[in-house]
């Protein structure tokens, strides 16, 4: 069983909004246990390289990424939004591969609007325990030069 | 309104600034070096054109000959070269004839360096080997008989490797290398550049607006890692209540905070921190899966080599954080993570894992670029105010804990010297 076109779609939604809504305890639940997240600059991921801004292997590590944002870590408050391009879909021997634009904004207090990113997903859903979920999310970025901080995920 | 008046307004701008240039009394710091564009003029002349070495880039960037890697010292523009195998060469990223920056790719690998403006040609040394129609086309024009090819190469500044490191200097005046670092640094230096040849994993790239300057105090100061980072505290990877050093060579301008791992416990010290989690554990603890790969007891040598880089060795993680400058009020910091080339892959993934704690996202970094930006946007129009610097004493000297910012006292009594101030 792989997810459908419909089922995908509606997936996005969700993960979308989970983020933009601020819900980040939603968000690890949206990948499968064992998995893979990579926010990578795009002249790593070109080099064959692995080494990213941000990674987990696991949705426990994405439970501590989240645990860091809302426990740990200190930065200035700030809204990001996120806006992805059309879904290309194909089929992939795990599941279903799934390639989109992504431009993330952010807003920080008292100042305009800017891009805090502007990257290509690459993603591969499964079917798991009935749902739709990420198994791999590797978010590659071309604007390497990043204004700051890159706090919240992709 | 009838003709000019014959003193200044006092709102000019350089009127203004330069009101307020006094340096304050005891251990304290005027807000006026992190804001005064004409300061920051100076600066890039007498420091970043001055007599230091500048962090270049790692001789593992450009194994093969003819490989190139583009970056910024001070705010010029060079090109690091490899020419043949022994040989790296640095010149600057401007053509001799009209001033082009020519090569505009990060990295590449090229026979020579070709303007395309006017295609005049380079070997990779920075020697000027071909200007086109430099005899004329059909007896006209081209350039003048006394035309001294020799003369017009790139500028190649002084260049040296130290254990795979590429440094290079503006200056006819700076001292060799290691002269530069001080033997005692030399020692630190050596610790994790000990000739083993190094591989790059990875780059991080970040702009943070706020002056250079407090990126060399953030790893300067203890004081604000045991406090502000609260994942470090938390797993013990850095505290306030381990056994700690921190040193300068002998003119207070590069440092080194030199700790050892603790554990996650709660006792006296945390019990100061108004963040410290004690109950907090991971999911999924492989990010805390370290080993000890360097001879002695301490997992933690953060070294700043003034002015333009900081040398991180944290746990397994190592990275090169280099300084470009880009006006009083920001400057671009760029990671590059790197490892041994005999490295296991067990070793390369724990490396690539903790680099989870450092960079624009990094667990613990990302606190101190938004703590950067928050001092710049605090202190930016206060000329006339100061920051205080007398945690541990208002003197200068080498201390065996973190309680202190001798360090940051350090570097300020150097830069006087060099800015005359």
């Amino acid at each position: 069983m792989i997810p459908g076109r419909e089922a995908i779609r509606d997936f996005y939604d969700t993960y979308y909004a989970a983020l933009d809504d601020g819900d980040l305890a939603a968000w690890p639940g949206l990948f499968t246990s064992e998995c893979i997240y990579r926010v990578i600059p795009r002249e790593n991921f070109e080099a064959g390289r692995t080494l990213s801004t941000m990674q987990a292997e696991s949705r426990g590590m994405l439970m501590d990424r989240v645990a860091g944002l809302t426990s740990t870590q200190v930065y200035a408050p700030r809204y990001y939004r996120r806006f992805p391009g059309p879904l290309r879909l194909s089929i992939h021997e795990h599941g279903v591969a799934c390639r989109h634009n992504l431009l993330m904004v952010q807003t920080l207090q008292d100042r305009q609007s800017d891009i805090v990113l502007v990257a290509d997903c690459r993603d591969i859903l499964v079917l798991d325990e009935g749902c739709v979920r990420l198994r791999e999310r590797i978010v590659i970025f071309d604007s390497e030069m990043v204004p700051n901080s890159l706090i919240f995920p992709a | 309104m009838d003709g000019s008046p014959s003193t200044p307004p006092a709102f000019h701008p350089a009127f203004h600034r330069a009101s307020h240039r006094a340096w304050p009394p005891g251990a304290a710091v005027p807000y006026w070096v992190y804001s005064d564009p004409d300061v920051y003029a100076a600066e890039i002349e007498r420091i970043w054109y001055g007599p230091h070495w500048l962090y270049v880039g790692l001789e593992a960037e450009i194994p093969a000959v003819g490989d190139y890697k583009t970056t910024t010292l001070g705010e010029r523009p060079v090109i690091m070269t490899r020419s043949d195998a022994d040989t790296v060469n640095v010149v600057e990223n401007r053509c001799a004839h009209r001033g082009v920056k020519f090569c505009q790719a990060r990295f590449g690998n090229a026979p020579e360096l070709l303007c395309p403006y006017h295609q005049w040609m380079y070997d990779l040394t920075g020697a000027l080997k071909a200007v086109p129609f430099r005899r004329g086309v059909r007896r006209q024009g081209g350039m003048p008989a006394d035309f001294d090819m020799a003369a017009h190469g790139l500028n190649a500044l002084r260049t040296t490797v130290q254990n795979g490191v590429v440094w290079a200097t503006f200056h006819p005046d700076t001292p060799p290398f290691r002269e530069y670092l001080g033997e005692r640094f030399w020692a630190h230096y050596c610790r994790v550049y000990s000739g083993r040849p190094l591989e790059v994993i990875g780059y991080n790239r970040q702009h943070i607006p706020g002056n250079w300057k407090l990126m060399q105090e953030n790893i300067k100061d203890p004081y604000h890692a045991g406090l502000l980072h609260v994942f470090f505290v938390t797993f013990g990877l850095f505290r306030a209540d381990q056994k700690s050093a921190v040193e300068m060579d002998e003119h207070g301008r590069h440092g080194i905070l030199i700790s050892r791992k603790g554990e996650q416990v709660a006792n006296d010290v945390t019990a100061g921190m108004a963040n410290f989690k004690a109950d907090f554990t991971l999911h999924d603890p492989r990010i805390l899966d370290v080993v000890q790969e360097f001879p002695g007891e301490e997992t933690v040598g953060m070294i700043t080599v003034f002015p333009s880089v900081i040398l991180q060795q944290q746990v397994n993680s190592l990275t090169t954080r280099q300084i470009i400058p880009k006006g009083p009020g920001g400057f671009d910091f760029v990671w590059t993570h790197f490892g041994y080339a005999d490295d296991t892959p067990e070793m390369r993934l724990r490396r690539t894992r903790q680099a989870n704690l450092f960079g624009p996202s990094g667990y613990v970094s990302m606190d101190d670029g938004e703590v950067i930006e928050m001092s710049q946007q605090g202190f930016g129009h206060s000329p006339d105010q100061a920051a205080l610097v007398e945690m541990g004493g208002r003197d200068v000297g080498n201390t065996d804990h973190m309680v202190t910012e001798t360090a940051i006292r350090g570097m300020y009594r150097y830069w006087r010297q060099v800015m005359g101030v």
